[in-house]
């Protein structure tokens, strides 16, 4: 009898430490995806910004280290355009894991629930 | 009688307050609490970028003609100063982020910084609106954990 607690008891112990694992990655890419958000939306409004501009007539600059280089309007959109693709792809890579993640997790906490009842219903027939 | 409506990103749900247990309820208040910081955090700080684009607008503002005749001291530190002129005062350098400056005369300057304060503005009202609703749902959780409590009170001297 108290081995097969015991055995329970390794196996709660297992899932729980993976279910922390989870829980942990979770939180880690909801940060990233806040970051990836974040960036996301200052690029598009820089290149909002861009799309209102005319080459004759403004000059685009763009800060390497403390200073300023000049840039070609066309050549600003597409390096900006090009950013906000790899950060959207960045994003959704980040949105599938969560989701991945999320059902992880559900699995986890199904199996804690069951390991669980399984060692009380042993310690309630000692 | 107590059924608020949570919006959760795209979907709706309805939950009955009165259904839900006091754990359940402060698990939900906490939540409530949390994201309430968040908001107030993000407040602060759109409304600290929308101060920073007004003032960027109002220094533009006085900007008059003639300006480039006269001299202006300009700070080198917080407490030091040299004489300068202004060569050119109808061109501005505007970082418009992640790195980009943007040459643009003073007419269209001042039109980013009006469009800029207006779309910050816009946010905060936005999130002023949600955190209001938040809060009013919190208050309603509150009240129901109260209600529930006395209810629990009322029927501990009949069990004993």
């Amino acid at each position: 009898m108290d081995t097969q607690a015991a055995q329970i008891q390794k196996k709660l112990q297992i899932e729980l430490d993976s279910f922390k694992a989870t829980q942990k990655e979770y939180s880690k890419l909801v940060q990233q995806r806040q970051q990836l958000d974040g960036q996301l939306n200052e690029n598009q409004n820089v290149l909002e910004e861009m799309n209102i501009l005319a080459e004759d007539k403004n000059t685009v600059y763009k800060l390497i280290g403390p200073i300023l280089v000049k840039q070609s309007l066309t050549e600003s959109k597409q390096n900006v355009s090009k950013r906000i693709d790899y950060i959207s792809k960045e994003l959704q890579k980040c949105n599938d894991r969560l989701t991945t993640i999320e059902k992880e997790q559900d699995k986890h906490r199904e199996n804690l629930g069951k390991l669980q009842q399984q060692l009380s219903v042993i310690s309630a027939m000692k | 009688m107590a059924t608020i409506s949570q919006n959760e990103g795209s979907n709706m749900q309805q939950i009955d307050l009165m259904k839900l247990n006091i754990q359940q309820l402060s698990q939900l208040k906490q939540q409530l609490d949390s994201e309430l910081t968040i908001f107030q955090d993000s407040l602060a700080t759109l409304k600290m970028a929308k101060g920073k684009f007004a003032a960027s607008k109002e220094s533009l503002e006085q900007f008059k003609e003639g300006f480039d005749q006269k001299t202006t001291l300009i700070p080198l530190t917080g407490s030091m100063y040299v004489p300068g002129r202004i060569k050119d005062i109808e061109n501005v350098i505007i970082d418009i982020g992640t790195g980009y400056y943007v040459e643009k005369d003073r007419d269209s300057a001042k039109d980013y910084f009006k469009r800029k304060v207006d779309f910050v503005g816009e946010q905060i009202e936005k999130i002023e609106i949600l955190g209001y609703e938040k809060s009013q749902i919190r208050d309603a959780i509150c009240e129901v954990i109260s209600v529930k409590l006395q209810q629990m009170k009322a029927q501990l001297p009949q069990e004993s």
